[in-house]
């Protein structure tokens, strides 16, 4: 099989060198995330062809680039991914000098712990996980998970289809740290999570909205940029960011150790960075820009979207690399779910 | 043998169109308790419609019919104590031989050891006993024809129909069945209404003829009657061969008439065929039934022909004659010796007819 | 009047050796077959006895924990609850295709021709697409309770999407083709002379339904279920999209050991065992063919 595989990519590899322009970036990132006006408008001002492709779980991600080796010149993993992949040695050193715009991001996004000290990785967005009320069918004040989850809710909640993050709702909720997953943890949540599960219509990570604008559910656990859709389709969708804490992602730009096209790579993403550029994804991706330089190009109503801003963010934390306990959350929500 | 009295089937002015096309026109017919009465036409013109329509497979537009005094023109098939033979056999392919046959005792609610005797019987009787293990593509077309049999009078109905069921068979196992089938009829004692096109096998095996063109019955009757004494043209060419002469008639003298046939021959005919007032009649004269000698005769229509053609059939010889008035006539002659006079083609020959083989078919 | 799914004794004798033409015919296939087929089954086996890393890679280290817990009991109660929903939906699909089968095979030549049309229409459009609209159908503010309300029903909003129901709902639409064209592809072959001969001989509807077209349709019903039971057990897209994710099936959990657990080893045990019930599904159905009443 390996042989197999090395004769694959140097076939690939014979034919790219064959076909391809001189200059050329192979972009992988998420699906629904980048917009393709910004990589057109990199390869008018510099020539260079970018080749996209895109994955829909950092999973994923890992597992191709683990795969395919040095094919890909520029990744977007979140922070925890990109923690395990820095870890690895899997990660090229980024070449500050070519960056000049990386002065534009906030100071509240850099050293973060996955990169404690940006060598790797840049921010490209960065967003929150919260809770979405529709008010016209919800009285009374919605301040955190434990609201949400409450009895008379039962079959009106959706949430992230994602085990990781409803341990983590699960974690901060009892109080316990969430970047520490150990068998005795999940032990002390696992009755909160087995009783939440019963209470929930719907879990959908792709689309939560959807349910949501249906009428389907009138509270939802959603990434924050899916929240940002809803208050701009209707002002009745209000964003809450969790009293007890809530999970801060941040998307990430890196080239993989070994890219072929590093030159390329840099060029990318310093054009990301560029105010006017990053204005862009922001005006698709109602995400929370952490380009504080495009963040003035933004319009009043942009900005006042509580949940691409809000207002008191209190306790954010990201996610740290958990390794072999994805699997232990893997059990124990499949178990959970199955039981009912 | 046949019971002259009771009817078993009557179809009462019955007729059946598809769409525009009329496939059965009014169509009367008795079929006698317990006869072999044949259903006998060319291809198309209506026997199997008739059959399903007396199977219950097709209503009629119009008219009814009767199954021993019991109206049964709105019945379904399975409530019709009639049972069919198909010219497909249409054997259930996933059922064994023996099942096949017990289909219709197990739906009719047979016992289950009763039924297995009349199985067995039946299977008996078609000298299939060592075959009911076997499933039907296992069996030879002759067999499968045996169980399609089988399968049908193993349910005792009133009436057995057969649609052409030895048309699939090789010349020679057909004739065989011909005769199995005729003498199983007469043992049983069921009334059978079979269909057939070809009018060799009807002669064989009926009781009574019922000949069918374009959806009508044309006539009715015993094999024999309707040979000798066919009622239509197409009777009188579709059974057997015949000399069909349109001929004028000239005059008329009691229980004769003289006509003149094409040609010029003249003719003497027994008047009792035809009605008063007609000028023109179709005659029909059987080949065999024309008298020929190379010596004067001694008949009441004598006239002289020369032969055109012989052809040697072994027991009979064919001839072609020519009149001196130019009809010409097919001829047979039965070769009872090696030392009987020969006839060769050129030969002058004398000819007689009895004015009861002159049958007028047609008058007007 | 051949038999219908009985091997004939023709057949047995046309069977001879494949020449090199013959070989050069089906290369293609051969070679698809080993590349997506084979080799894709064989690298699913090796996995499923190795070990995973962290990133979510392949150790290779042979044992059979996999397979161990497999057969833990949350996993045989998630397989129990996907056959029995893909036990459902062959089921329904058999009473709701079985009988559409067979009236097209019974249709004129241009009305049948028409009717498979429609029953091929669906897949003229993405298979995700059609499950979405299904959605807008069900959701609450939707077409259905829409025309419910429009038609002045006296209850309120239907709750069916997100719920089991509408998993089955999905999950009967989509596999219905699959039932119904089988079924009618031997419904077609079913000679007609063979029904009325069952009503001859006394058979009313019903009798001729069960003693002669069953038995004779079985074969199509047997690949019917075949196409259906063994797809819907591993169906995932339709019970996350119109049943919310709530209850996982064994696709879910297999898809969450290569997305989301890192766990390919694991996956992949779940996988093989997946190959084994299709092979047993098959190899039951097949030697009931084989020995037919
Ligand atoms: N179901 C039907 N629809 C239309 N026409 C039919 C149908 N059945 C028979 N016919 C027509 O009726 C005529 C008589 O058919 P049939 O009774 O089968 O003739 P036979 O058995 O004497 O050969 C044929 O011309 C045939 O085409
Ligand atoms: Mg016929």
């Amino acid at each position: 099989m390996r042989s197999l595989k090395s004769i694959v990519l140097a076939l690939a590899a014979l034919g790219a060198a064959v076909l391809a322009p001189a200059a050329e970036v192979n972009l992988f990132g998420w699906s629904e995330y980048i917009p393709q006006e910004v990589l057109d408008g990199f390869t008018r001002e510099t020539g260079i062809k970018v080749n996209f492709e895109t994955y829909a779980s950092n999973e994923e991600l890992l597992s191709k680039l683990v795969a395919a080796g040095g094919s890909y010149d520029l990744i977007q993993p979140s922070e925890y991914a990109a923690e395990l992949l820095i870890r690895r040695g899997l990660l090229a050193p980024l070449d500050r000098a070519k960056l000049t715009n990386l002065k534009n991001i906030g100071a509240e996004f850099r050293r973060l712990p996955h990169d404690p000290a940006d060598r790797f990785t840049v921010p490209y967005m960065t967003g929150t996980v919260g809770i979405v009320v529709n008010t016209e069918k919800v009285a009374g004040p919605i301040r955190g998970y434990r609201d949400v989850f409450q009895t008379k809710f039962k079959d009106r909640l959706v949430v992230l289809n994602d085990n990781r993050e409803i341990v983590t709702w699960a974690l901060y909720s009892a109080g316990l740290p969430v970047n520490d997953i150990n068998p005795a943890a999940l032990a002390k949540v696992r009755p909160e999570i087995a009783r939440w599960v019963r209470l929930v219509k719907v879990f959908d990570s792709d689309s939560p909205k959807t349910a949501l604008l249906n009428g389907d559910v009138d509270i939802g656990i959603v990434w924050s940029g899916e929240a940002a859709l809803l208050w701009n389709e209707n002002r009745k969708f209000k964003y809450v960011l969790p009293a007890e804490g809530a999970h801060r992602f941040i998307d990430i730009l890196a080239i993989p150790a070994g890219a072929a096209h590093q030159a390329g790579a840099h060029a990318l993403i310093n054009y990301i960075l560029r105010p006017e550029v990053s204005k862009i994804v922001s005006d698709k991706f109602p995400y929370t820009n952490p380009n504080l330089a495009a963040r003035q190009l933004l319009s009043p109503a942009q900005l006042a979207n509580p949940a691409s801003y809000p207002a008191a963010p209190g306790r954010l934390e990201t996610f740290r690399d958990i390794g072999k306990a994805a699997a232990d959350i893997d059990r124990l929500m499949t178990d959970l779910k199955s039981a009912q | 043998m046949p019971d002259p009295v009771r009817p078993m089937i009557e179809i009462r002015g019955v007729t059946k169109r598809f769409g525009a096309f009329t496939a059965v026109d009014d169509v009367s017919l008795v079929v006698r308790a317990g006869e072999f009465l044949t259903l006998l036409g060319p291809s198309g013109c209506g026997k199997t419609t008739l059959l399903r329509l007396l199977a219950g497979f097709e209503t009629p537009d119009a008219g009814a019919i009767l199954l021993d005094g019991e109206d049964v023109t709105h019945l379904p098939p399975y409530r019709r104590n009639v049972n069919q033979v198909f010219q497909s056999y249409a054997l259930f392919p996933h059922l064994s031989v023996r099942d096949n046959v017990g289909f219709g005792l197990r739906m009719q609610g047979v016992p289950a050891a009763a039924a297995a005797a009349r199985i067995r019987d039946a299977l008996a009787m078609v000298s299939l006993a060592e075959q009911s293990g076997k499933l039907p593509h296992q069996l030879s077309g002759g067999q499968r024809q045996r169980v399609a049999l089988a399968r049908a009078v193993v349910c005792r109905p009133k009436v057995l129909l057969l649609d052409e069921p030895l048309s699939a068979l090789d010349a020679k196992l057909r004739h065989g069945m011909q005769l199995e089938l005729k003498h199983l009829q007469r043992k049983l004692g069921i009334t059978f209404v079979f269909v057939t096109h070809d009018q060799a096998e009807a002669l064989t095996m009926s009781d009574r003829i019922a000949v069918i063109n374009r959806g009508k019955v044309e006539q009715v009757g015993p094999a024999a009657e309707i040979y000798h004494r066919p009622r239509t043209p197409f009777a009188a060419d579709f059974i057997g061969q015949a000399n069909l002469l349109s001929a004028t008639i000239v005059g008329r003298n009691g229980t004769t008439a003289r006509v003149r046939a094409a040609g010029g021959l003249e003719l003497t005919v027994a008047a009792a065929g035809l009605p008063a007032g007609a000028s023109t009649a179709l005659l029909s004269v059987r080949p065999e039934k024309i008298h020929i000698s190379k010596h004067r005769i001694e008949a009441e229509n004598v006239f002289a022909a020369r032969i055109e053609e012989e052809i040697f059939q072994g027991a009979t010889d064919q001839l072609t004659l020519v009149t001196d008035q130019g009809t010409r006539l097919h001829a047979l002659v039965a070769n009872e010796s090696a030392i009987q006079e020969a006839f060769h083609e050129g030969d002058r020959v004398h000819c007689g007819l009895h004015p009861d083989d002159l049958i007028i078919v047609q008058a007007e | 009047m051949s038999a219908i799914g009985i091997p004939s004794a023709s057949a047995a004798r046309d069977r001879r050796q494949p020449g090199w033409r013959a070989w050069a015919l089906l290369a293609p296939m051969v070679l698809w077959l080993a590349l997506f087929v084979i080799i894709p089954g064989l690298i699913l086996i090796v996995y499923s006895f190795c070990e995973r890393d962290e990133v979510g890679g392949v150790i290779f280290a042979f044992n059979a924990d996999n397979y161990r817990r497999v057969f833990e009991p949350v996993y045989l109660r998630i397989f129990a609850r996907s056959i029995g929903y893909a036990g459902l939906t062959t089921a329904i699909c058999v009473v709701l295709g079985y009988p559409v089968a067979c009236y097209i095979a019974r249709a004129g030549e241009q009305l049948r021709n028409r009717l498979l049309l429609l029953v091929m229409v669906p897949f003229w459009t993405s298979f995700l697409i059609r499950t979405y609209a299904w959605m807008t159908i069900l959701k609450q503010e939707g077409l259905l309770n829409g025309l419910l309300q429009a038609a002045g029903a006296g209850f309120g909003p239907l709750n069916l999407l997100y719920t089991p129901t509408a998993v089955v709902i999905g999950l009967v639409y989509a596999y219905l083709p699959f039932m119904i064209l089988p079924v009618y592809g031997s419904a077609e072959k079913l000679d007609n002379s063979l029904i009325e001969a069952a009503h001859d001989l006394g058979a009313g509807p019903v009798r001729a339904f069960s003693a002669v077209i069953v038995p004779l349709t079985l074969p199509g019903i047997a690949a019917g279920t075949l196409l259906v039971f063994v797809p819907a057990i591993g169906m995932f897209a339709i019970t996350d999209l119109m049943g919310g994710a709530r209850v996982p099936m064994i696709g879910n959990v297999i898809q969450n050991q290569f997305l989301q657990a890192r766990d390919w080893p694991f996956g992949a045990a779940l996988g093989v065992v997946f190959m084994l019930m299709f092979a047993l599904t098959y190899a039951l159905l097949q030697r009931r063919h084989a020995s037919p009443a």
